[in-house]
């Protein structure tokens, strides 16, 4: 079931890559349609705690986990920002994917319990433990075992769904996949 | 009370959302950085602006009518009389809301002490920087034509 995938993913991928399609849904207002936007880009991790989010369209953005420090690098604004790790993850899916080495691992920052299975994925159902109100919920999806989605709902009802595709688990990445160094001329901020 | 004209966008139908990314720089003592996504819509009247993370989930909401503002985050809801206030607490700096929909339709308006370069307006772009009262704060805006 999907909790036994979630922990075999857990335990087995020490890196993976793939590239993401992600859907961002607004809450809808009332009577107006709900607004969504989508974006997409590729995703690599190495665990525990190294990840790299890099969105191509709309827009560029690149996010770094390194392990130490969380970058923020915006394209259009020509702009870095540089931030603790631990404190700016937190319960974030993204932490969830790449930190927790195991199951028992994630259950201290999430109840887990497994939920219906949905064209063809198997979801497990995530709500974060700390109450500092941001995330509502998150469902890692798997398909035939591998991870597929992640679906996440945040407490003012916006919606985040994740798409992976060309799943790759346990690549070879270079030792510099997760370091980051701020490019020439851009402004580096440490709020 | 009856809505002022608002500007209408380039196709004439009346702009009223707008999406992209925002970074504030407080320069001295007070050093200060905020930077998030936004989501933006309304008009300086009645309005509502999502400050998002990266990834994509809300940080915090605020919306606004006459007289009247609320500042939403996780759990807890705050209301004041003063939108500029509860922008101040979100971000760092008192945001001109009113200038800041002026800019963003490209209109040039000025609102105490902030000043906007709108040159890159067309490709979505703008800075407005505010000389007083200090410190001294500079806004960046990039959104989605």
């Amino acid at each position: 079931d999907a909790l036994k995938d979630l922990d075999s993913f857990l335990q087995g991928t020490q890196t993976g890559r793939a590239d993401f399609t992600q859907v961002v849904t607004a809450p809808a207002k009332d009577g107006q349609v709900a607004r969504s936007k989508t974006s997409s880009g590729t995703f690599e991790f190495q665990r525990p705690g190294r990840f790299k989010f890099v969105y191509q369209k709309p827009f560029e953005q690149t996010i770094v986990a390194d392990g130490r420090t969380l970058w923020l690098y915006d394209v259009d604004l020509n702009q870095v920002t540089q931030r603790p790790q631990a404190q700016a993850l937190g319960s974030t899916p993204a932490a969830l994917l790449a930190a927790a080495p195991d199951l028992k691992a994630l259950r201290a920052e999430f109840t887990l319990e497994t939920a219906p299975e949905q064209d063809g994925v198997q979801w497990v159902l995530a709500r974060p433990k700390a109450k500092d109100g941001q995330l509502h919920s998150v469902r890692v999806g798997f398909a035939a075992g591998q991870l597929a989605a992640l679906d996440i709902l945040d407490s003012f009802g916006q919606r985040s769904l994740i798409r992976f595709a060309n799943v790759q688990n346990n690549p070879a990445l270079p030792a510099t996949a997760f370091q980051f160094k701020p490019p020439a001329g851009a402004d580096v901020l440490k709020p | 009370c009856s809505t002022p004209p608002s500007p209408t966008a380039t196709s004439g139908a009346l702009r009223t959302h707008w999406s992209g990314r925002l970074a504030l720089q407080l320069e001295g003592q007070a050093a200060q950085s905020f930077s998030a996504a936004f989501e933006l819509d309304g008009n300086p009247l009645h309005g509502e602006l999502r400050l998002l993370s990266p990834f994509g989930n809300t940080l915090v909401q605020l919306d606004w009518k006459p007289g009247h503002a609320r500042l939403h985050s996780g759990e807890t809801t705050q209301e004041s009389s003063s939108l500029e206030d509860l922008l101040e607490q979100a971000t760092g700096a008192a945001i001109p809301v009113t200038a800041l929909f002026s800019w963003l339709s490209g209109i040039p308006a000025t609102s105490d002490g902030w000043h906007a370069d709108l040159s890159a307006i067309g490709q979505g772009k703008m800075l407005a920087q505010r000389q007083t009262p200090e410190p001294r704060a500079t806004l960046r805006i990039t959104f989605e034509r």
